[in-house]
């Protein structure tokens, strides 16, 4: 016998997708030697050592050939440890330890850990969709990840331990069925409830939620910007399915899905801290991953101190806020990761902070203060449909009741999101007028006329109104972006 | 380009600067209508680094006087005196700009804009320095005086104890023409040198028509606005204080999206302005006694 060939399949994460890696490997005669070929990056070369050690740990035999791994297609570069578990099921394979054609119904997945254990590795449902596209109904992967796989429609077949996974192939094995996922049971959402007062920036929420505006919340600091704008995801109208399944995708291949929540239920929320790169903000890398941009998909994006975020980090946000994509272009091709979130951001009124703080008095020279807001480009802040200083009261007084829960914000914001889509309220003539005198009267740009225009009409199906009313635009009015955030000294 | 020049002593040199014990020899302009020179103006002048209620009166008043026909001076500098410009221009009113450098200068750069729209809106950039001329710190007080002596009355918004806005308030005293200093509060640094204006005599300002009347003048006549009953509540909330919308929604008891629209048709009608989320009536509303 000159040499023996097994394969395995597997798959590989190109940006959000997954494509089909045929593991081949190949026994011959001749100085026992272990190598692996097809663009293989330093992790996946490090299988090496993972699958000897893994293999001997199965109480299984290293067979000692000279061994040469394979993974084609040999021009697709291949990242990350899930390969593990296929190469070693492969060289198991054509040492002639596992069936061949047993093997060859099954897409593998998974890191091995050197007493042979299996480790989940990112990207689970999409492997098990690309599967399933291939025609292949059954994935080995490890338990973790089984639930994940789930979703995807294939057999997911979890094991815990390669020895296991061989046992299972010899027909030896009965792999354990899949628990359903239990309910989500993570930390509850923060809720409304707690907010006591702030009336107008629970207005604006409701608004953002009900039409999915973007939210601009300024005032000094210490009145509660970041507490509210926590809250928006609450009352943000529940995922569908094919919305739920879209963002477990995105964050079962940036490794963010929870342990034990295999889908993500509830609209996303992420707040990057303004140090983050501007590739972690809108995503990026050698081997593309989605952004934080991306992670809020259908969700909620904060960003938590606007004016401290670099200029460019900012400028790339523009794009997927007009598209609600993230284009990212590589050599190997241009990767396009969703990215249709609503965008809040806080800032406070100057540097120092104590501006529209009534007991603070503002340090700030009047050139400080234009920098800080330059740095918010008209462009960027053009996409803020939804505008609310949030100053700090005057007096002492309480600061009001604690307000409506989450729960019966969410309800009418549920409904007024059916309206939008069904049939949105027209805007009335008397309606215009307003809009018109304030054109005239505020100096309301074309720009600011459409975004104007766009809350009048969610504010009127927030009220049911049949028709935009004049104090439905009045209100839309009154969230516009105000001189003070433009540039003005 | 060039810009037009009134000499001391020649046709068209306005009266009311040649006052000054030291006149500046020439006066440069840029803008056509030399003839608003001529015009009553008051000077409206304070801080660069104001707060919001001084942007916010300094609008106020530019605008009320120069819809009445009053032209406004003041010194195209940041802060009070360029909201006293806006406050003109808003009323499409005429507004004169007085620099402290070369007639061809913009300072500060950023206010290039407000000053073309000053001099489209038929008014006027004027300077006692020939182009090329840079901007000093040493020649601002020396505009000051240029400001004090075009009008028949200075106005000083806001400023601390050693603002420049209180030099010029020095100048008018010398020429014996009114101060009026707007009051503010007491614990406020920013009102601390506007509030000794006023112990030292200056005639507090509680309104445009106490300029009006000082001017002889009438008065500007308003009719009366027609609001909706939540409009008129708001509004007077904002008479007895300026209010953030939440304050508002407390006081009144209406719901956040009312007061919203109430507090826009108030903007609107010209009755309440906003700054930094705190609404202010615009002038003390007239109530029934």
């Amino acid at each position: 016998m000159e040499g023996v060939l097994a394969r395995a399949t597997t798959h590989a994460l190109v940006g959000l997708e997954a494509r089909s890696i045929e593991v081949e490997a190949h026994l011959q005669r001749g100085v026992p030697a272990f190598a692996i070929v097809g663009l293989p990056d330093k992790g996946v070369q490090e299988a090496k050592e993972r699958v000897r050690s893994g293999i001997a740990s199965a109480e299984l035999e290293w067979p000692m050939r000279r061994i040469t791994v394979n993974l084609a297609p040999a021009d697709l570069r291949k990242e990350g440890s899930g390969f593990d578990l296929p190469i070693a099921l492969a060289i198991l394979a054509a040492s002639q330890q596992i069936p061949f054609d047993t093997l060859a119904e099954h897409a593998a997945l998974g890191e091995l850990a050197l007493d042979g254990r299996i480790r989940p590795v990112p990207g689970a449902i999409v492997a098990a969709e690309a599967a399933r596209r291939v025609g292949l109904r059954k994935l080995l992967c490890a338990a973790e990840s089984a639930p994940e796989a789930a979703l995807a429609g294939v057999e997911p077949i979890p094991v815990r331990h390669l020895a296991e996974a061989g046992a299972y192939l010899r027909g030896r094995h009965e792999p354990e069925p899949v628990a359903e996922p239990p309910p989500y049971a993570g930390p509850p959402l923060p809720d409304l409830r707690e907010v006591r007062g702030q009336e107008r920036a629970r207005r604006a929420l409701e608004i953002a939620a009900a039409g999915r505006h973007n939210l601009l919340l300024g005032g000094p600091p210490g009145t509660g910007k970041t507490m509210l704008a926590r809250r928006l995801p609450g009352i943000l109208p529940p995922l569908t399915r094919a919305e739920a399944l879209e963002v477990t995708r995105i964050h079962s291949v940036a490794g963010a899905l929870p342990a034990g929540q295999p889908l993500v239920e509830h609209p996303p929320f992420r707040a990057p801290h303004h140090t983050a790169s501007t590739p972690a903000i809108v995503g990026g890398g050698p081997g593309p991953r989605p952004g934080e941009a991306t992670l809020a998909h259908c969700g909620v994006l904060l960003l938590d101190e606007l004016g401290e975020f670099p200029r460019p980090s900012l400028e790339a946000l523009r794009q997927p806020l007009e598209d609600g994509s993230v284009a990212i272009a590589r050599i190997g091709g241009r990767h396009v990761f969703p990215a249709r979130f609503v965008l809040v951001g806080t800032m406070n009124l100057c540097p120092c902070g104590a501006r529209g703080d009534p007991a603070a008095e503002c340090s700030c020279s009047p050139g400080r203060i234009a920098a800080y807001r330059e740095k918010l480009s008209r462009a960027l802040l053009d996409r803020f449909d939804l505008v609310v200083t949030v100053p700090r009261a005057r007096s002492r007084e309480v600061a009001g009741a604690g307000g409506e829960p989450s729960s019966a914000v969410a309800e009418r914001v549920v409904a007024a999101d059916v309206r939008l889509r069904d049939r949105p309220p027209p805007i009335g003539e008397p309606s215009r007028v307003v809009l018109a005198r304030a054109i005239d009267a505020l100096g309301l740009s074309a720009r600011g006329h459409a975004r104007v225009s766009r809350v009048a009409v969610t504010i009127g199906a927030l009220a049911g109104a049949h028709e935009v009313e004049p104090e439905h635009m009045a209100e839309a009015l009154s969230y516009r972006s105000p001189s003070e955030l433009a540039v003005a000294a | 380009m060039t810009y037009g020049v009134l000499r001391r002593g020649g046709a068209g040199y306005p009266p009311l600067l040649a006052q000054l014990h030291d006149p500046p020899p020439r006066l440069y302009l840029r803008g056509e209508q030399a003839g608003v020179l001529e015009r009553p103006a008051v000077a409206v002048v304070g801080a660069r680094s104001c707060s919001a209620y001084g942007a916010h009166v300094a609008r106020t008043l530019g605008r009320e006087l120069a819809g009445e026909g009053v032209v406004v001076v003041s010194g195209l500098a940041r802060g009070v005196d360029a909201e006293a410009h806006r406050g003109a221009l808003d009323s499409g009113g005429t507004t004169v700009a007085v620099l402290g450098c070369g007639i061809d200068r913009d300072y500060p750069a950023r206010h290039a804009e407000l000053a073309r729209r000053i001099v489209a809106g038929g008014g006027l950039v004027v300077s006692e320095y020939e182009a090329g001329v840079e901007p000093a710190p040493w020649r601002f007080p020396a505009r000051n005086r240029v400001i004090a002596g075009l009008a028949l009355a200075t106005v000083v918004v806001e400023a601390r104890e050693r603002s420049g806005a209180l030099i010029t308030a020095d100048f008018a005293l010398e020429l014996g023409r009114d101060v009026f200093a707007v009051p503010g509060e007491i614990t406020a640094a920013l009102s601390s040198g506007t509030n000794r204006l006023i112990r030292q005599g200056a005639a507090p300002l509680l309104g445009p028509d106490d300029v009006f009347s000082a001017l002889g003048l009438a008065p500007a006549r308003r009719p009366p606005a027609d609001l909706t009953d939540v409009a008129a509540r708001v509004l007077n909330v904002l008479a007895d204080a300026p209010s953030g919308q939440d304050e508002v929604v407390r006081a009144t008891g209406l719901a956040a999206s009312a007061v919203a629209a109430a507090l826009v048709e108030l903007e609107l009608a010209g009755l309440a302005a906003e700054a930094e989320g705190v609404h202010r009536a615009t002038r003390v509303p007239e109530r029934a006694a």
